[in-house]
């Protein structure tokens, strides 16, 4: 678990040395994110030690998120007036997104039993 | 008399007590879902809202404070996301084979969520903050979160819209399957993974083992796509939504 946190840490501060010496526009967790991708699939040696910490954190991530959504509520008044683009956007769009991007995928991976399945 | 329950009452303003209050609805909101089975209408982040939006007002603690008093919990959200990087690592092992049409699916599907939603709430004359709180809004609430900072958004609304949306597409996924004719797990799977992010992927998992994984890789793709063409190419949506 210490392991872990370390792994994660050192990554995400990696991450932030790399944003604030190239000055690209991306979050440091990302970049530390990607880092540690590339780390694993190099093999580094203990990167694998990362996995029961981060298992732990993205088990429990909506404890780490809701704090965050309460505010929808709490500062209702900054979004009243766009309740009906809110509501259209995200329930609408998420429909049509999820229509779409299904026919997308049909055509993109063909039928099951072609070549690629195993 | 009385300034003992003024002291009584000061303990409202304490990270102990804004830190206590969210684990417990925290704790609260997963005995609810398991009681549910798991029902995506009962997905903790809604759950555990309830009582923290109850409490605050009652006990005279106002967001900014609350936020403030929650700061070690939101800290954690920073490795996370790098956490991400092991399911995504452990997903890319096993769908090698498949990975060129994968990666093209990921890239079109993640713009077609994107520009959807911006698209609409646009179009519904919401202002820029409100719209660029939504662009992130199919990907996994961490990067999202951290995302939307790059965009001008609001964290609230991006983290709102981002588990709507999730709920939305797993409770919507099975008919639209149906209307469809999808057979096939790996697009079931990678459908909700794509756009209904972590809640898409626990329904994924009902419909078996590969769809999950397809999930789950569609989920750290699309987050990893997202975050790193957004920021540069917000700037530019944004003028143009301008004109």
């Amino acid at each position: 678990m210490i392991d872990g946190l370390l792994i994660l840490l050192f990554f995400q501060f990696l991450g932030e040395i790399l944003i604030r010496l190239t000055g690209i526009p991306l979050p440091a967790s990302v970049v530390g994110m990607v880092l540690l991708l590339v780390a694993l699939l190099l093999n580094t040696p203990f990167t694998q030690r990362v996995a029961p910490a981060a298992g732990a954190l993205i088990k429990h991530i909506s404890l780490l998120i809701f704090p965050l959504g309460v505010g929808i509520v709490l500062q209702w008044h900054r979004y009243e007036d766009y309740a009906l683009a809110l509501a259209v956007a995200v329930v609408i769009g998420t429909i049509l997104s999820m229509l779409l991007v299904t026919l997308m995928l049909k055509k993109l991976m063909g039928k099951p039993g072609d070549p690629h399945e195993h | 008399m009385s300034t003992e329950l003024d002291n009584l009452a000061a303990l409202a303003h304490t990270p102990l007590f804004g830190i206590l209050l969210t684990l417990a609805s925290y704790r609260f909101a997963l005995w609810v879902y398991g009681k549910s089975n798991s029902l995506p209408v009962f997905h903790p982040f809604l759950v555990a809202s309830i009582p923290v939006i109850i409490v605050l007002p009652l006990v005279g603690v106002n967001y900014e404070e609350y936020r403030d008093q929650t700061r070690l919990i939101a800290f954690l959200l920073g490795p996370a996301t790098v956490a991400l990087a092991w399911p995504l690592y452990r997903q890319l092992h096993a769908v090698r084979s498949v990975l060129t049409p994968i990666v093209v699916a990921t890239l079109i599907g993640a713009a077609i969520s994107a520009a959807i939603a911006v698209g609409l709430a646009w179009w519904l004359g919401a202002p820029a903050e409100v719209v660029g709180s939504l662009a992130p809004k199919s990907i996994t609430t961490p990067i999202a979160v951290e995302v939307v900072k790059s965009t001008g958004g609001y964290v609230s609304l991006a983290a709102g819209a981002v588990a709507i949306t999730g709920i939305v597409g797993a409770l919507t996924a099975g008919p639209i399957f149906r209307l469809l004719k999808v057979n096939d797990q790996r697009i079931k799977g990678f459908a909700l993974g794509l756009v209904a992010h972590a809640i898409g992927t626990a329904r994924a998992f009902e419909y078996g083992e590969k769809a999950g994984a397809f999930a789950g890789l569609a989920l750290g793709l699309c987050g990893l796509v997202t975050a790193m063409a957004l920021p540069w190419i917000w700037p530019w949506v944004a003028q143009w939504l301008g004109q």
